[in-house]
């Protein structure tokens, strides 16, 4: 065989990337480095836009063969984690057991504050479908105003997997920037008076009623909502071997290893999903915007709620805990706290936001089975006259 | 505008389901917080007292623990025994 020194450094010039490199990979590398930039010299949510980031950087690297499309790749399987429902809910798994429902069990009309701020998820859902998506991918994208990252992929796996990529960026990234998009808005729709209230200190909760909520609120939304039950049932799970006191190896193997090790294996199969194919269309743009809704009418929802209840209670509750009711624990229960203190330093909502703060979470779990229960496929529950119900209801409402 | 018209509806609708679900919750909780309310815990027992030294340890006896404590740290810290003090000794 003759060996010609030109055609071997040809050759090997040809099997680099430089050669395979196209512009839309440029610039999502360019894209890649300005999350990791964001994640590691602003703090922008660094857990999970950090491999985001850095999935999404080698994702795009050409002949890496680490799209998450690439079959036989890394992170192919990685993704099937998402796509098969394992990854979020074993998040939740770990949230749960780091969630303490106490604040919520103490004032549970909380609860209907996580609901108000779901009001974000459906302006959203009518603006994406204005922007011209269909119900399914507007679903997806809606869910972005729950705040709650698992959800979100959750959903957009099941709903719109083409979105996947745009949508967690726009979660993570509007999640990091909580403490700046919700004051204003706090702020605008609170007056100064409804701003100092200060509410009456929680009542202790039995530990056995901590150990049944659990058990109770997983049979009431599963009923209720069957599709979300790999989230409520992860989640509640988790809570319950923190209350039970009888799991401590798996409570605290869920809050820590679990969950980090989880959350590497989520983050990365999403940002291998962020490919220039998917992410570089006008549809990221108008999810980015639809995000920033989403999280402003949440908070507003939530804020509004929360002068309601002011108004009913007597100005015993303080409207800035409604905003806590976006989700996003602990970051909104902690805004709640910097902006009632702004007003009045000796003013202490923290652990009051805690109970809309989860009840959030509860919230937007709910809000995704509502989605699921009208445009997932379903086919696992052929003939129930439940889901028949649905089905007619869906039929009616598509055009 | 079929379709914005039919998100309306389904936002409606789902609110409702949303607002039902948690007010459900809402019930559920109240009913558990009513026939289960908090007892505080018992409070601590009192610990018992420590027992008095036993009276057949007389001051000699304790000197000569100081002296063996003392010449055993001098000796494991490498320094001399006059840099150490030994303040007080408590039986357990």
């Amino acid at each position: 065989m003759d060996f010609s020194l030109q055609d071997a450094i040809s050759k090997i010039l040809h099997s680099t990337g430089f050669t395979a490199l196209t512009g839309g990979q440029a610039i999502m590398i360019t894209i890649s480095l300005v999350l990791l930039y964001l994640a590691i010299w602003k703090k922008f949510e660094p857990l999970l836009l950090l491999p985001i980031g850095f999935g999404c950087l080698l994702a795009n690297l050409p002949l890496s063969m680490m799209a998450n499309t690439h079959e036989g790749g890394l992170f192919n399987f990685f993704y099937l984690g998402v796509k098969h429902e394992i990854l979020p809910p074993l998040i939740f798994l770990g949230v749960g057991a780091l969630t303490d429902f106490g604040p919520l069990l103490a004032n549970p009309s909380t609860l209907l504050l996580g609901a108000a701020a779901q009001i974000g998820v459906y302006t959203t859902l009518i603006g994406a479908v204005a922007l011209g998506f269909n119900l399914q991918e507007a679903s997806a994208i809606g869910i972005i105003g729950g705040a709650d990252g698992p959800t979100s992929i959750f959903l957009a796996a099941k709903l719109a997997p083409h979105l996947l990529g745009p949508i967690a960026v726009a979660a993570y990234s509007y999640m990091s920037l909580v403490p700046l998009i919700q004051p204003p808005i706090m702020r605008f729709l609170t007056t100064e008076k409804e701003r100092k209230v200060k509410m009456e200190q929680l009542k202790p909760i039995s530990q056995t009623v901590k150990i049944i909520f659990p058990i109770a609120s997983t049979l009431v939304v599963v009923l209720m909502l069957p599709g979300v039950a790999p989230l409520m049932g992860m989640f509640m799970l988790g809570n319950l071997f923190r209350e039970s006191g009888v799991t401590a190896r798996l409570h605290e193997t869920s809050q820590t290893h679990l969950i980090n090790i989880v959350t590497i294996l989520l983050a990365l199969a999403v940002g291998s999903s962020m490919t220039a194919e998917t992410f570089l269309t006008v549809d990221t743009i108008k999810i980015i915007v639809l995000g920033l809704l989403a999280f402003a009418m949440a908070t507003a929802g939530g804020v509004l709620f929360g002068k309601l209840m002011y108004i009913t209670s007597k100005g015993k509750v303080n409207p800035l805990i409604g905003s806590a009711g976006v989700s996003a624990v602990p970051m909104a229960a902690r805004v709640s706290q910097k902006v009632g203190q702004e007003t009045d330093k000796s003013n202490f909502l923290l652990m009051h936001a805690m109970g809309p703060n989860v009840a959030g979470v509860i919230g937007s779990a709910v809000a995704a089975g509502v989605f699921l229960s009208l445009f997932g496929s379903g086919a696992e529950g052929e003939g129930h006259t439940a889901l028949e119900t649905l089905k007619t209801l869906t039929a009616s409402l598509r055009p | 505008m079929s379709l914005i018209l039919a998100s309306i509806k389904v936002s409606f609708l789902a609110m409702g389901v949303i607002f039902l679900v948690l007010g459900i919750l809402i019930g559920v909780v109240n009913l558990m917080v009513h026939f289960i309310p908090y007892t505080a815990p018992p409070s601590p027992a009192p610990r018992a007292k420590a027992p008095a030294a036993a009276p057949a340890a007389g001051p000699s006896q304790d000197e000569d623990h100081i002296a063996a404590i003392h010449a055993a740290l001098a000796h494991h810290l490498g320094r001399a025994p006059q840099d150490i003090h030994i303040q007080n000794i408590t039986a357990l």
